[in-house]
């Protein structure tokens, strides 16, 4: 709550500083500041909160959890991560450079209504609240056409997901009576109603949407590949994660009790996204779109979350979250260094700069899932979730397939960067704050990869 | 104090981690000065330990931090000290200082020698493990410690294809007892569900766990296949000849005092386990003896003077599990500790003459070094007097100890073991007078380099020497002594099997018996090499010289075979089968993005088509799954 005030009121003071501060430079510092400061409000949050205790705000429209509190914090951690890694290259991309940091804070206003909404009204503003700045930022480079193709296309389907989702509340508000996610109880008592279930599928389409399941992850990989690098990171990692804890929350509060009604449907997009993302980036030819491909792929194991209903699951998605999360954010702060994104232009990295080399291949292993990095206990556990369930090992199976697939496209980097020779030219040469954040980043990946407990502290 | 016992492996760890990081900006010198220094630090703090384990200390368990905590298994980090492993530290650490001082002088125009000492350290810091280790896996880390050091030390001057042959070789041989070992623990994991030596042997004491007499029969003898790797016994024993190939230190200290004795260790350790399976005894005993026996019979043919060690060494090892065999735990570790300390002094020894004759090794060429290099000469000759046992030096008395456990077990034993000790005599004293007596028989540039090697490397010869002369003494036999000091220190921590009473006549009767012939056995050979002749070996002789013709059989039996099997898994299975299906699988991959990737066309248009289609075909996946 008190996060949601800071990043509000932190998100305006970003904007104005934006006009009054000229220096660029000047702008990342204030923004790097100001996200320091929302991490702090986080952590004063997270540590005041009573363990186990829900606070209810606005009139029940927010319940806060120390769950939410903790993933709250993460995702703002995350997200100072990012402006740390990638600052000098988001404030290259256009002129107004306060407005992108200013809109970061409003996405994460997003997400933290998104962590503790109680109301789907609530759900319904904080996805907007998500969504809109990224089209926004999808077109930041507006000089570039493909930057604006990005935007608008981005756009254009995110309206026509927001019909889908206002549709299924309409229909679920219209069979109930109610906005209030914790009194759906009810469904188990009497016949379970087809508008309700009808609306459940609605919002299913909506946010596989949202978080690109197939199959409506077209937008994926166009946004992704015509936004400026640096806000393709964020939309990939934080954007992404909004969305899912906005799934699950809805999915396993509201839903839980007609869970044999969507789990089976659920699964099959789950399949589905599995197979589109890792099939289809076995084919590019641009680092930067396999990883969009990637990130399609990486929702597919986000879904085994929301698919198995159980509190295992929702440690699950903190753990895959962070751990995705991390990794991305560091692979796209590789490739921000380098001039051509093609799978070519990673060539002989490993002589040219073998500390950047390495990190990559850190974080290259952990999407991929090899074991001691953060990407393998990630995997780990949503895939022991799915099989606690009992009746989906036909889905864990596949997904280790498909994991095996991705292996083939991830490695592709590797092999470039260590066993193919080449002059890759860099973009900017990396300065010893680049090197201590990357190893750092990485860092955090092994750590996470063998000790994930530090991600579930007692209490959440 | 005993707390403080973790440091003992640190320090050669940090020695390894110095030498072995900086191996290309370290100056010689001081490689060798860190990684001695390293080790006299670690001596040092097990000679504290020691004295405290001796004054009475209780066995104490020193925990790190839990290595393996799944479910209900829980494997610690943690050492143990107790009397064996005590008395193990003294050896590994002692000796193993010697031989690095040692190897400052040997080594110090080889140009890897950072590198050198920095496996040395590896190697002490492995075997370390392998003895502290309060925990069977604890023990297997060490254990596959040591082995990667001995291959690369075997190896060391990796660009002779011989020398790496003979690397990997040992290294596979040791591999085959390391499976051993491994389903052993996986059967102890299995039966008890803990590894811990304490909570172990404590379970099986107490008859907690009631197993039946096979299952024990079953663990013990996968133990000892792996102590057949490691040790050197029938039929896994020809790496270790071959490992000769390794520097002259090396082979004293991994191929003959401490890494080869790690088989004896383990036992020793699990003695507990031993006594429940008399058959698994039986085994070890026979195996023991005839290794011994085989071992000594090919010494007496061979003419490359560290190959007669290596053998030597072999068969040494044999007596050892002919004792564990007939239950004499402790008197087996009594032969290690002695064997440890003439065996580096032999192996030093010679490495002293090689040095002297330039690199020549076989004895055909040697001769009458004594005059020119006294120290070498001398302290060469107390070692073959301990090895061969003339009283009072050291072999003397674990080795009748060893031959009096096998007489109260059984008079053949006695008799094969007695042979088989004389064939030692004969063969040490054979090597000797060929060495160092008679005219010398290498060349004139040879002759006229021969020199008395340096203090560094003296100073360790004469070191060993006396420890070869009195070491003894901590085990007299009952017939002089009361008191057996070395079976009272390890009794709380070894339990042999069965007693031995022996009347005082007979045993007194036996060692005069065994001392009178091992001296005809030394005239002997005075005999036979003062005017030699190399004349091209026939009959048994020839065979002896060509080891039994073992390696040429494990060839065509073992070896040939399973590289035509291979070579067919190669051929067929590998490159048909399984790669065509890998790479069938991959292709159709490649098939099935070629065409997915259509489907993202960039029309915006087609992409919202494409999702109500999917929408309508989830509505359609609702009538089947989704209870309307």
């Amino acid at each position: 709550m008190k996060a949601i005030i800071a990043a509000t009121i932190l998100g305006i003071i970003m904007m104005y500083a934006g006009f009054v501060v000229k220096e660029k430079k000047s702008v990342l510092s204030i923004a790097t500041l100001l996200f320091v400061l929302l991490l702090g409000v986080n952590v004063w949050e997270l540590l005041t909160a009573k363990p186990g205790e829900t606070q209810m705000f606005f009139n029940f429209q927010l319940t806060v959890t120390p769950f939410s509190l903790w993933f709250n914090t993460l995702m703002t951690a995350a997200t100072l991560l990012y402006v740390l890694l990638m600052g000098n290259d988001i404030i290259k991309v256009g002129k107004h450079v306060g407005e992108y940091f200013a809109l970061f804070f409003f996405i994460l206003v997003g997400t933290y209504m998104l962590s503790s909404f109680n109301n789907m009204l609530i759900m319904f503003l904080g996805i907007e609240i998500i969504s809109i700045p990224q089209y926004i930022l999808a077109g930041s480079d507006k000089r570039n056409l493909k930057s604006s193709e990005a935007s608008l296309k981005y756009f254009l389907m995110g309206a026509f997901s927001t019909g889908i989702l206002l549709m299924g509340i309409t229909l679920i508000y219209g069979a109930t009576g109610e906005f209030n996610i914790s009194k759906f109880s009810f469904l188990q008592l009497e016949q379970v109603n087809p508008m309700v279930l009808t609306g459940v599928l609605f919002l299913i389409i909506s946010f596989a949407f949202k978080v690109s399941a197939a199959p409506m992850h077209f937008w994926t990989p166009d946004v992704y590949d015509g936004s400026p690098t640096p806000f393709t990171a964020f939309m990939a990692t934080i954007g992404k994660a909004a969305a899912f804890i906005g799934f699950i929350r809805l999915f396993h509060t509201s839903f839980a009790t007609i869970s044999d009604s969507w789990t089976m449907v659920l699964a099959i997009i789950t399949a589905a996204t599995l197979f589109v993302g890792n099939i289809t980036a076995v084919f590019q030819q641009s680092v930067k779109r396999m990883l969009a491909y990637s990130s399609i792929a990486q929702a597919g194991f986000m879904l085994f979350s929301v698919v198995s209903v159980s509190a295992l699951a929702w440690q699950g998605l903190v753990i895959y979250t962070v751990a995705y999360t991390m990794a991305t954010l560091g692979m796209f702060a590789v490739l921000l260094k380098l001039k051509d994104y093609t799978f070519d232009g990673f060539n002989g990295l490993a002589k040219k700069n073998p500390l950047l080399a390495a990190v990559a291949t850190v974080f290259i292993f952990s999407l991929a899932g090899i074991p001691l990095t953060a990407g393998f206990i990630a995997k780990f556990y949503m895939l022991q979730t799915a099989v606690a369930q009992g009746n989906l090992m036909w889905l864990v199976i596949f997904a280790l397939i498909m994991a095996a697939v991705s292996a083939y496209y991830y490695f592709r980097v590797i092999i470039a960067m260590y066993f193919k020779t080449g002059d890759p030219e860099m973009a900017s040469e990396l300065s010893g704050i680049d090197k201590f954040l990357l190893v750092l980043t990485a860092m955090l990946v092994l750590l996470v990869g063998v000790a994930p407990q530090i991600l579930l502290p007692n209490g959440i | 104090m005993i707390q403080l016992a973790y440091l003992i492996p640190l320090f050669p760890l940090i020695g390894f981690l110095i030498n072995g990081l900086g191996w290309k900006s370290m100056p010689k010198q001081a490689a060798g000065f860190l990684a001695s220094l390293m080790m006299l630090v670690s001596f040092g703090l097990s000679l504290a330990i020691f004295f405290e384990v001796k004054a009475g200390a209780a066995d104490t368990i020193i925990p790190l931090f839990d290595f393996i905590h799944s479910g209900k298994l829980l494997i610690p980090f943690a050492f143990k000290i107790d009397a064996l492993s005590s008395l193990f530290l003294l050896i590994i650490t002692g000796v193993g200082f010697l031989i690095h001082v040692y190897s400052t002088s040997y080594m110090h125009e080889d140009e890897g020698v950072v590198k050198y000492f920095a496996y040395l350290n590896l190697f002490v810091f492995s075997m370390l493990l392998l003895v502290m280790g309060s925990n069977y896996l604890i023990m297997f880390i060490g254990w596959e410690g040591v082995g990667l050091c001995s291959y690369l030390l075997i190896g060391f001057w990796f660009k002779n294809r011989d020398y790496t042959n003979a690397a990997k070789k040992a290294f596979v041989m040791n591999r085959i007892g390391d499976l051993g070992f491994l389903v052993g623990m996986m059967l102890v994991l299995y039966n008890f569900s803990t590894l811990n030596y304490n909570e172990l042997f404590a379970q099986i004491n107490t008859n907690q766990t009631v197993l039946s007499g096979s299952t024990y029969t079953w663990v013990a003898i996968c133990f000892f296949i792996g102590a057949m790797g490691k040790s050197a016994q029938l039929p896994l024993y020809t790496w270790l000849p071959d490992a000769m190939a390794g520097p002259t230190p090396v082979s004293a200290l991994i191929h003959a005092a401490t890494m080869v004795t790690a088989g004896i260790y383990m036992i020793a350790r699990s003695s507990v386990i031993y006594n429940q399976s008399e058959f698994a005894l039986h085994f070890i005993a026979i195996v023991g003896l005839l290794t011994a026996i085989l071992a000594a019979t090919i010494a007496i043919k061979q003419y490359d003077i560290k190959k007669v060690l290596a053998y030597s060494t072999v068969s040494q090892l044999g007596f050892m599990f002919l004792a564990i065999g007939c239950g004499a735990y402790t008197t087996a570790v009594f032969h290690v500790m002695t064997h440890a300390f003439f065996k580096a002094l032999l192996f030093l020894g010679s490495g002293s003459v090689i040095h002297a004759m330039g690199g020549e090794q076989d004895i055909r060429s040697m001769g009458g070094l004594g005059k020119k290099m006294r120290i070498t000469q001398i302290t060469f000759l107390i070692g073959c007097v301990a090895i061969a046992g003339i009283p009072p030096f050291a072999g003397f008395f674990s080795k009748d100890e060893i031959l009096a456990s096998a007489f109260a077990h059984s008079p053949i034993l006695y008799v094969a073991a007695l042979g088989a000790a004389l064939m030692t005599a004969f063969y040490m004293f054979r090597l000797y007078f060929l060495t160092f007596s008679g005219k010398f028989r290498g060349t004139h540039e040879q002759e006229h380099h021969l020199h008395e090697s340096p203090a560094a490397m003296t100073f360790p010869l004469i070191v060993l020497a006396i420890l070869a002369t009195v070491s003894g003494f901590v085990g007299l036999p009952e017939v002089f002594s009361e008191h057996h000091s070395l079976n009272e220190f390890l009794h709380t921590a070894v339990t042999n099997f069965g007693a031995h009473h022996m009347e005082h006549n007979t045993e007194l009767m036996l060692m005069g018996l065994s001392v009178g012939l091992v001296s005809v056995m030394i005239g002997l050979a005075y005999a036979r090499t003062k005017s030699p002749n190399f004349v091209a070996n026939t009959g048994l002789a020839k065979v002896l010289e060509n080891k039994w013709y073992v390696d040429e059989f494990y060839d065509a039996v073992v070896v040939n075979p399973l590289v035509q099997f291979s070579g067919f898994l190669d051929r067929i299975i590998e490159r048909k089968g399984i790669d065509g299906g890998v790479n069938g699988v991959g292709k159709m991959v490649r098939w099935a993005a070629d065409r997915m990737r259509l489907l993202q066309n960039g029309q915006v248009g087609a992409y919202l088509f494409t999702m109500v289609i999917g929408i309508v075909l989830i509505f359609v996946l609702g009538l089947f799954f989704v209870n309307f």
